[in-house]
């Protein structure tokens, strides 16, 4: 009895695993058909990005910082789908939050190197979390779905950021639409050669804090139950209402705090395309789906999206393949994902297997 | 012959067998009851020969012939139908429409329904039947045993030579349940075979002529009724002897002192109709107070009120004197109350979660489980598994998921989590719906238990055996209303049953 439980619970968590790497390896050996028929090795190819990225100092260093907005998105995204709330607007609570920490960060600087971060930081948190209210607000109080509400504000709000930057806080001096870059006592310097800053240490430290919160605390254990029957947790007394509320101003918070970040250490002023496409917000749902919205996974998912980001450039200049690989992998891993959360959401495969059954028995 | 027969039926949920090696036979014009314990099998069974299951292995004869089902159109095709626990009826349409709903007949040439004779054809069935229907009058107006009456005719008119029930008389009053046995007896008059899913022993002595028990996915033994009694069917479902209804007897005398005291309680629904109208009761400490009535009443919602998952719109609650009217569940729980929910599976547990975790749902509050906020493992752990020793929870392993336990030891986790909290009182909603004999009994002896250490306990149940044997006094509700109060070791079910349809008896009329 104990063994087979144990083996049964140790074969769950490698079919985890294997269901979390299956699209990512099917998106991979599709992306290596392309670059054989460019004619170059796949294998070598990925060696070369993966080696690249992860095994030197430069190169790890540039995937941990690209790594950093990713783990706060991924995690904003996770700790919201973990109660059955789908908050979409990521994207649009981070570029907010980082539009107006690079604001403040240029205009009301202090000079005080660490008094101008936490302030920033604050701005963006602020800003993600108001924004992320209304939804919240909405969905708890007149039931307006708020995957719908969240997922088109995103849109809305990079109109009305560009809106911004373009007129009111434009900065005159440059050539192109941004605006004023943030005082240096704003930047997060780097560390060594690669652009690694601080920044990464500090989401590191804020993705262990939301580790505790998820498997140690009341809050965590009240979010999964939401997540897993909210009738329950309504009838013992977890007040969904209140902590659907909770979860979005956190979710918010966590992707503004991405966004001030992400200013604060590479772009250093919001311009159109601050937040590259697909944004950060995006990748990070991307990422919370590949780390099955659990934390360790978010983490690791994170980095593995960081070596694809910064990867494409490797792969431009070490090899003759286009960059625009990465590209592919990314939309490839999209497709599966999707297929697979489609799949267990709606056991497709289960309803072809049936369907079969039932033609072969006729 | 038989007219259905199968032959080693089995059913495999992955590893699970629901069905296993399934031998039934039922002659024509028989009334045949399949009587188990919930989980033992019979709702999979009859799924499958109704065409909604398909079997991993084993055959099904009709008339001798083998057949294949592939949905519930081919077991209709053959002559089956089934009457579901839930009706499939549209409300605002009438009697006729929804027994014709799919089947219109349309006048000659025309695209038009000929209503006329619609309600011809329906009003021959009934008179054919001796059922107790006006084809014209709605669906919603009609009680829930009309309701099971049209969903027969349903059946009836589409020709059916096998009729199947499951569990029918859940949701009747026994009025109610008196009248579908004389339905069912006539319908075998007129040449139809009926198969009755239920686990009610009683009428399966007044109404079958032969039973089949089914424990565990296999066929026990098949009895014909004359020659059984329910102390025999009983043993045959559970596998042991038990106690039919556990007595009340050999308590302490109520006292006068007031625990629970519930003034004027009114609520709306979503729909903003009053259901609960102007609920007055007591309990006394050392007592067992039970509510009674059918189905949708306003117990329901009467139990949400006082379970903190609806709000009044008037009427206050207090509890040893202390006023709790309005409170959350959680504080409700700090506050003295142990709240078993009616639907154990929705409110009352996450089956998803861990054992561990339903053990201190609702009571965070409780420092030695949650302090800071921050959880600790440890001691709930430890919690756990003291709640399986005490209780004797079965379970394959302490850390395991609610969902692989069954009924009866899933709702010993919430007897055991809400009474080793030491409430003052306990809110019994259902308490042993879909439990197995055994758990029953066990759940019976802890509410009594409870009630002879001074505590109250509030019963609500629509099972009024359960009612009438545990509780020191009864109310009856109808209509969102209290509309008597009964003394249960006087009173006889016929009365009960007249209050529970809403006749007011004379003694228990109230003086206005």
């Amino acid at each position: 009895m104990k063994q087979s439980s144990l083996s049964s619970k140790f074969s769950g968590v490698s079919i985890k695993v294997i269901n979390s790497l299956l699209p990512v390896l099917l998106a991979f050996f599709i992306g290596g058909i392309i670059i054989a028929a460019i004619g170059e090795n796949p294998l070598s190819a990925y060696g070369t990005m993966i080696g690249k990225q992860l095994f030197t100092a430069k190169g790890l260093g540039n995937t941990l910082h690209y790594a950093s907005p990713l783990i706060l998105t991924g995690l904003a995204i996770a700790i919201t789908f973990k109660a059955n709330i789908y908050n979409m607007g990521v994207e649009g609570q981070m570029l907010l939050g980082a539009f107006f920490s690079g604001i403040v960060g240029s205009s009301l600087s202090t000079g005080n190197a660490i008094v101008d971060k936490l302030m920033c930081f604050a701005v963006g948190a602020i800003c993600g979390m108001l924004f992320a209210l209304i939804p919240a607000l909405l969905k708890a109080f007149f039931h307006v779905d708020e995957m719908v509400v969240t997922l088109t504000f995103n849109y809305a709000m990079a109109k009305v950021l560009e809106y911004l930057a373009s007129g009111p806080f434009r900065d005159a001096g440059a050539g192109y639409v941004c605006t004023p870059a943030i005082a240096n006592s704003a930047t997060f310097s780097r560390l060594g050669k690669s652009r690694l800053t601080l920044f990464f240490f500090i989401a590191l430290a804020i993705f262990l804090v939301m580790w505790f919160v998820m498997k140690r605390t009341k809050l965590g254990y009240q979010v999964t139950a939401i997540g897993k029957n909210a009738e329950f947790a309504e009838a013992t007394g977890m007040r969904v209402r209140c902590k659907i509320i909770i979860l979005m101003l956190i979710s918010g918070a966590l992707a503004g705090i991405a966004g001030s970040g992400y200013m604060m250490s590479e772009q250093f002023r919001y311009t159109l395309d601050f937040s590259g496409s697909p944004g950060l917000g995006w990748d990070g749902m991307l990422i919370a789906l590949l780390g099955r919205h659990s934390p360790v996974g978010i983490l690791v998912a994170s980095l593995f999206y960081s070596v694809l980001k910064t990867g494409a450039d490797t792969i431009n200049t070490y090899t003759s393949v286009p960059k625009e690989i990465v590209a592919v992998i990314q939309s490839l891993m999209i497709l599966f994902l999707a297929v697979q959360f489609l799949n267990e959401r709606f056991g497709l495969i289960e309803r072809f297997k049936k369907l079969r059954a039932e033609k072969k028995e006729a | 012959m038989s007219i259905i027969r199968t032959v080693d039926l089995t059913k495999k949920f992955d590893e699970f067998v629901a069905n296993d090696h399934i031998n039934l036979s039922v002659e024509p014009q028989e009334i045949k009851c399949i009587v188990g314990e919930n989980g033992a099998g019979k709702s999979t069974l009859m799924n499958m020969l109704y065409g909604t299951l398909i079997p991993t292995s084993g055959s099904i004869l009709i008339d001798e012939q083998p057949v294949k089902f592939k949905s519930p159109i081919d077991a209709m095709n053959h002559g089956i139908g089934m009457v579901h626990q839930h009706f499939k009826l549209v409300p605002s349409l009438t009697v006729y429409e929804n027994i014709l709903l799919g089947t219109e007949i349309t006048k000659k040439g025309l695209p038009l329904i000929d209503s006329g004779e619609e309600i011809r054809r329906v009003q021959g069935i009934i008179d054919e039947y001796h059922f107790q229907l006006k084809p014209t009058d709605r669906v919603e107006d009609l009680s829930v045993g009309q309701c099971q009456q049209v969903e027969i005719l349903k059946m009836l008119y589409r020709n059916v030579r096998i009729l199947i029930l499951d569990e029918p008389s859940a949701v009747l009053t026994p009025q109610e349940v008196d009248r579908l046995i004389e339905n069912l007896k006539d319908l075998r008059k007129n040449g139809k075979t009926i198969i009755v899913i239920t686990h009610k022993l009683r009428e399966v002595m007044e109404l079958s002529d032969s039973v089949t028990v089914i424990r565990q996915g296999k066929v026990i033994g098949t009895v014909m009724t004359k020659d059984t009694n329910e102390q025999e069917l009983a043993q045959m479902m559970v596998g042991r002897d038990v106690v039919l209804t556990v007595s009340n007897e050999g308590g302490m005398p109520s006292s006068d002192e007031v625990a629970y005291r519930v003034e004027d309680l009114h609520t709306i629904n979503a729909h903003g109709a009053e259901v609960v109208s102007g609920v007055s009761f007591e309990v006394k400490k050392g007592e067992v107070f039970g509510i009674a009535g059918v189905e949708g009443n306003g117990q329901s919602e009467l139990v949400k009120l006082l379970t903190g998952l609806m709000t009044t719109t008037k009427g206050r609650v207090y509890l040893e004197g202390r006023d709790i009217t309005n409170l959350w569940p959680d504080q409700l729980r700090k506050a003295g109350i142990g709240i078993i929910p009616e639907d154990r599976y929705g409110q009352g547990l996450c089956q998803s979660m861990s054992i561990p975790d339903n053990c201190i749902a609702g009571y965070w509050y409780d420092k030695e489980v949650c302090q800071y906020g921050v959880l600790k493992k440890k001691s709930i752990l430890q919690r756990a598994r003291e709640y399986i020793q005490k209780y004797d929870i079965r379970v394959a392993s302490e850390q395991g998921y609610v969902s692989e336990l069954s009924g009866g030891n899933a709702q010993k986790i919430i007897i055991a989590r809400e009474f080793e909290s030491h409430p003052r009182l306990i809110i019994a909603c259902q308490p042993t719906r879909g439990v197995d004999v055994g758990s029953i009994e066990f759940i019976h002896k802890q509410l009594l238990r409870f009630r002879n250490e001074g505590y109250s306990v509030l019963l609500i149940s629509s099972e009024l055996s359960e009612i009438m044997s545990l509780s020191d006094r009864v109310a009856v509700m109808y209509k969102g209303k209290i509309i008597g109060e009964v003394d249960p070791k006087t009173i006889s079910t016929s009365e009960i049953g007249l209050l529970m349809a809403g006749a007011t008896s004379q003694r228990n009329e109230v003086p206005v």
